[in-house]
């Protein structure tokens, strides 16, 4: 099993050349130092916002503040979630703001006639269907599918507004009302649910058959084609599961408010793609991790929350998300082309001080002599 | 000489049989018939539009003949689509290798054929280590040495990526593997190194075809070559049989001598 000798000269010659510095640099760098460098910079954020937030208001770190703010951010979460695995797979669904509106009306509407387990599966039925639909038209359709989730955000928005005539549900039953706001173990079911959301995407993207397929598909659709995985199914399978995803947190907000209104999903789309890349997915597919997304939605939720307690117009908050995500995906863009340069200074190096030993008599042209004189 | 002794053997891997192709009222592919046996290296060459890629689509799966059938492990195979070529041990080696960058050596070398844990159902859990090891032994045979199986393959050496590409295509237990312009965009070591990985491939008793232009690189790495005109086959040799010059001719102009 040894490697043959001429492949081996060649391998050797593309390491010399990067040099002995460069050769250090890689070893000491980890695989996902981009995904590391992000988590770390969201956490580092957090904890600055926690430290002022400590200094200047000290009750926001009651545990009922703490109940608020896990509260709210279930359907930013559980959205998270799927956007993730759907951009990390290439993909993407802008229509999920829709989406919600769909499930949280038909899943209010059937809470009063039906129980309200059967009007939450209506709900994730609901959700599963109208994200079918988007599967089956981003395969079908061969165009980008931030193009076709852009038109079904706006055809299934008017489905949602003409099924109502844009007139909210107030006053759901109490027993469908019931399930967002009872506690489990001290804590609200709503984050329970989104717990579990979090850890199962988190298990299915990063140990399972199915995750490392999403992630391959992402990286090259070709490559995943020729290696026999069935692309089509997964793709199709991705946007279906969102939806479902989408339509549960759609019926789990109208139990927590006891009401449902088309409006309550307006810019879940783009809230959703906003924490996912700022949790270091990259948007073109193929990197990125459901605890830096968690991390980012955390963030999210506690600069909202910040600035209310803080008594900062609100929608300065508009300015700080968006601030937030541009300068994390410039820092991103930066230090990649520092690194870049690094290495290409470390190589430069490395071969002047080559060609200054060969001056000294040692020869160059063959790497393996160079090593070895 | 010993491809001589083997081709007499009766078990091809993969064996067409008058295969016609037209696209739309073109013919792309008329009544051509080969057959691959295992550990040769056949060469499928010919100028642009004689049909060489359209034929090996049609061996993956990609394409269906119009008439004639692809027999592979001694039956013919109707409606032959990539998944179940890929199933019946027909793999390939793309000419930019179609490596998932964003992966590791390991990753791709085990893509779609991962060793797997535990399943629930569709869940199915990823034995990573076995998965590195099974990698690992896969790269070596092929020949190449990589130390870091996780890193992504974006940052490897062309013929560190090429030897992952072959790993991948070897993992399954092919029968065959199709090259498509495995040198094309080579310099002249990669080259040399390229069509030594091709000989060890077919030393392991692995039908391989490699589509080429290079007349060079195929008069290095050929047991027997095939030459296309216009959708025909106008040469079948064994390489100890021909010369360069005829092998250019009938890439060229079409005439066999």
């Amino acid at each position: 099993m040894s490697a043959p000798p001429e492949v081996q000269t060649a391998e050797a010659a593309e390491h010399q050349r990067e040099g002995a510095l460069a050769a250090l640099w890689n070893r000491v760098r980890p695989a996902t130092s981009g995904q590391m460098w992000r988590n770390a910079g969201l956490i580092v954020a957090l904890v600055a916002l926690g430290v002022d937030l400590a200094i200047q208001r000290p009750y926001f770190f009651s545990k009922e503040n703490f109940e608020v703010l896990a509260t709210q951010m279930v359907t930013l979460g559980i959205a998270s979630v799927g956007m993730a695995a759907l951009i990390i797979s290439g993909n993407v669904d802008l229509s999920i703001g829709s989406i919600f509106a769909l499930g949280s009306t038909f899943a209010a509407r059937y809470s009063f006639n039906v129980d309200p387990l059967i009007a939450f599966a209506i709900g994730i039925f609901v959700g599963a269907a109208f994200g079918f639909i988007n599967g089956i038209l981003v395969w079908r359709i061969r165009i980008s599918p931030l193009i076709i989730t852009l038109g079904t955000l706006s055809l299934f928005l008017g489905i949602a507004l003409v099924i109502t005539q844009g007139v909210g549900i107030p006053n759901l039953p109490r027993r469908y009302a019931y399930f967002g706001q009872a506690h489990l173990l001290g804590l609200p079911l709503p984050v329970w649910c989104l717990l579990i959301v979090v850890v199962l995407g988190h298990v299915i993207l990063s140990r399972t058959t199915i995750g490392r397929h999403i992630y391959a598909i992402g990286g090259n659709r070709q490559a995943a084609e020729i290696a026999g995985i069935r692309v089509r199914r997964i793709v199709i399978g991705l946007f279906l599961v969102n939806g479902a995803l989408i339509g549960f947190t759609g019926a789990l907000a109208t139990s927590r408010f006891d009401a449902a209104d088309v409006q309550f999903g307006n810019g879940l789309g783009l809230d959703a793609i906003t924490a996912v890349i700022l949790g270091g997915v990259a948007f073109a597919g193929g990197e990125g991790t459901i605890v830096g997304v968690m991390l980012a939605v955390v963030l999210l939720t506690v600069i909202n929350g910040a600035f209310v307690a803080l008594g900062i117009d609100p929608y300065l908050g508009n300015v700080a998300k968006g601030g937030a995500l541009l300068i994390a995906v410039g820092l991103d863009q930066l230090t990649h082309e520092q690194r870049e340069r690094f290495r290409t200074m470390l190589a430069l190096r490395d071969l002047k001080a080559r060609h200054q030993q060969s001056d000294e008599g040692v020869d160059v042209s063959d790497p393996l002599k160079t090593r070895s004189g | 000489m010993a491809a001589v002794a083997v081709a007499n053997s009766p078990d091809p891997v993969v064996r067409c049989r008058s295969i016609t192709k037209y696209f739309g009222g073109v013919q792309a592919l008329a009544n051509v018939s080969l057959s691959l046996i295992p550990g040769e290296v056949l060469c499928l060459v010919g100028d642009n539009g004689a049909g060489k890629t359209t034929l090996s689509k049609i061996i993956c799966g990609q394409l269906h003949p119009d008439a004639g059938d692809v027999w592979i492990g001694g039956r013919p195979r109707p409606r032959l689509t990539p998944l179940k070529a890929l199933e019946l041990g027909i793999a390939i080696v793309p000419q930019d290798l179609a490596l998932c960058e964003n992966l590791g050596a390991s990753d791709n070398v085990m893509l779609g054929h991962e060793p797997v844990q535990l399943s629930l159902g569709p869940i199915r859990f990823l034995d990573s280590r076995r998965a590195r090891r099974e990698a690992l032994k896969q790269i070596n045979e092929v020949g190449v040495q990589i130390d870091k199986l996780d890193i992504p393959v974006r940052t490897m050496s062309g013929g560190q990526r090429q030897a992952i590409a072959i790993a991948r295509a070897m993992v399954r237990g092919s029968t065959l593997i199709v090259f498509d312009e495995p040198t094309a965009a080579l310099g002249v070591r990669q080259t040399e190194a390229t069509i030594q990985l091709i000989r060890r491939v077919a030393r392991r008793q692995i039908a391989v075809m490699v589509i080429s232009h290079s007349l060079k690189d195929v008069m290095a790495v050929a047991d027997r070559i095939v030459a296309l005109r216009l959708g025909e086959v106008i040469m079948d040799k064994a390489v100890s049989d021909t010369t360069a010059l005829e092998v250019g001719a009938a890439m060229s102009s079409g005439r066999a001598r």
